[in-house]
């Protein structure tokens, strides 16, 4: 049964249903691959007895023939969404031993549709890292390596303990989120497909918040046929959030269609940027010649406010983060330091010694910027900023269908290689504008570097137009035969 | 940064008698309330 764990979503689906195993198989050989794999520090808990549960019930609706979507399959669970009775601590020490009695609404669509539960995975501290290094329970490690070397690489972040998993085949899939890259980097790193739909498709209620107006949701899987499958089972209207979309669920993967024919493929002139590895740039060649096969016509757009996006998440995103991390006061859940001097040494050792550093960095930086002395010209700033990105892609959609870029500047970096916190965020430089503007956007591994580690392309399309990223993504995965697979190693 | 208009809902209440489920993950509770260190002397 060990093969199981080398099936796609859609084959463990397809074979649950054809009888050619059970639901307790496929959450046994899971299981079993998670617990061999504690080395990668993927899951901070694991639940085999929910993905058996869950499985034990697929396995009595076969016969019935009353079979959700996600029947049988087991799944991981980024450790920001808030699962009932299980520890949901945004890989923070202020969270610790925090059990929610309520389900976010996005892991109970995935249960509605018959998914078990393997575990809650790691990342970084309330999803503020491209790296997992900021995270309380240690860094997660990539199950790639460079050729030759057994330095430990990151799977990238917020979402590296998601990566991981899919990566070592210790979950078919998993849930991410998104604020400025946080699905589509760490994809990008271990080879796999990520997608953050349009903002407003997936429910945040239950998601611990980091920053309101740029947090979604949305899928990581081996294909992208998973990570259509598992969309669909996520997104739909919620009246929890306020900015939830009143809209029907498309049916993605039904519509799913490689052939591009008419349309256009934008590729912006800005993502040229100096200090880019040429394999990266050669890749986006490539990325293009492929949609070229598929039917669709390359066009050179110009976003032209580009350079601006990523100083503007660097104040809009932790100034939201300042206000929504306000609520950590040792009051109502998660860890309390006594301190000294009543009450507000209580508040203030709590929050002390419950955040982490780049937690404390970005809080600071965002009271620093909705400080009444700088508000305007920091905060009111970057939101009319914002809305000239946002503007820029509106223009940009009006001559193409979808915008191919790549989807980080470099391949995965080595644990602590990159100590300068402005380095770090420029790992986003690609994905953030998509995250301003609202608009889904989708990482496919499209090669590999020199040093064998995956390199990923990105596809940004125009609002509620998931269809069109999925297909291109569709495309370039079909073109460009990514089989490659980390060694096991651990 | 998507277009919509904020919704209104009916005032009606929609959940509530769940004060174990709140108190349920506070560090200190007592009598049914969130406990915090001595406020006035």
């Amino acid at each position: 049964v060990s093969e199981l764990t080398a099936k796609t979503i859609a084959e463990l689906r397809d074979g649950f249903r054809s009888g050619a195993f059970s639901a307790r198989e496929i959450a046994q050989s899971y299981n079993a691959a998670v617990a061999a794999a504690r080395t990668l520090n993927a899951y901070t808990v694991e639940t085999p007895e929910d993905a058996l549960a869950a499985a034990g019930a697929a396995d009595n609706a076969r016969n019935s023939g009353q079979l959700g979507s996600l029947a049988g399959i087991p799944l991981g669970i980024k450790d920001l969404f808030a699962t009932k009775g299980v520890d949901s601590t945004a890989g923070s020490n202020i969270l610790k031993g925090f059990r929610p009695t309520y389900e976010s609404t996005v892991t109970a669509n995935l249960r509605k549709a018959g998914a078990g539960m393997l575990g809650k995975l790691n990342m970084d501290e309330f999803a503020m890292g491209s790296s997992n290094e900021t995270s309380a329970y240690g860094p997660v490690l990539s199950p790639w390596r460079r050729k030759g070397s057994n330095v430990g690489l990151t799977p990238g972040g917020s979402s590296g303990g998601s990566a991981a998993a899919v990566a070592a085949h210790i979950a078919p899939g998993v849930t991410g989120t998104d604020t400025g890259g946080s699905i589509r980097q760490p994809a990008a790193f271990v080879g796999i497909c990520g997608i953050k739909p349009t903002y407003g498709r997936c429910s945040r209620w239950g998601v611990v918040a980091f920053a309101s107006s740029l947090d979604q949701a949305g899928p990581m899987a081996r294909t992208v046929r998973d990570c259509a499958i598992l969309l669909e089972a996520m997104a739909g209207f919620d009246p929890k959030d306020s900015t939830s979309l009143d809209l029907p669920v498309p049916q993605w993967e039904a519509n799913l269609s490689s052939d591009l024919k008419g349309k256009r493929v934008g590729i912006p002139r800005e993502y040229r940027i100096d200090g880019v590895p040429s394999e990266i740039n050669a890749l986006w060649d490539r990325g293009i010649e492929w949609l070229k096969d598929a039917g669709a016509t390359p066009v050179e757009i110009s976003l032209p406010h580009t350079k601006y996006a990523l100083p503007t998440y660097y104040i809009i995103a932790p100034a939201e983060a300042s206000s929504n991390l306000a609520r950590y006061d040792g009051v109502r859940y998660g860890m309390r330091e006594p301190g000294e001097g009543g009450l507000d040494g209580m508040y203030g050792a709590t929050r002390a010694n419950g955040f982490g550093a780049e937690v404390k960095r970005r809080i600071m930086i965002g009271t620093y910027v909705l400080s009444a002395g700088f508000y305007d010209a920091y905060f009111t700033k970057a939101q009319k900023v914002r809305a000239l990105i946002k503007q820029d892609f509106r223009n940009a959609f009006q001559q193409c269908d979808v915008i191919l870029t790549p989807t980080a500047p470099s391949a995965a970096f080595g644990i602590g290689e990159t100590t300068d916190p402005l380095a770090m965020y420029l790992n986003d430089v690609f994905a953030v504008p998509a995250s301003l503007a609202g608009l889904p956007a989708m990482s496919v591994p499209g090669g590999v570097d020199e040093q064998g580690l995956p390199l990923g392309l990105h596809l940004i399309g125009n609002e509620l137009d998931e269809q069109m990223v999925l297909n291109a993504g569709l495309a370039i995965e079909e073109r460009a035969g990514f089989t490659a697979r980390p060694e096991k190693w651990w | 940064v998507i277009d919509q208009k904020l919704r209104l809902r009916d005032d009606a209440i929609t959940d509530g008698d769940i004060r174990e489920d709140i108190l349920s993950n506070a560090p200190d509770a007592e009598h049914g309330f969130f406990a915090v260190p001595k406020v006035i002397e």
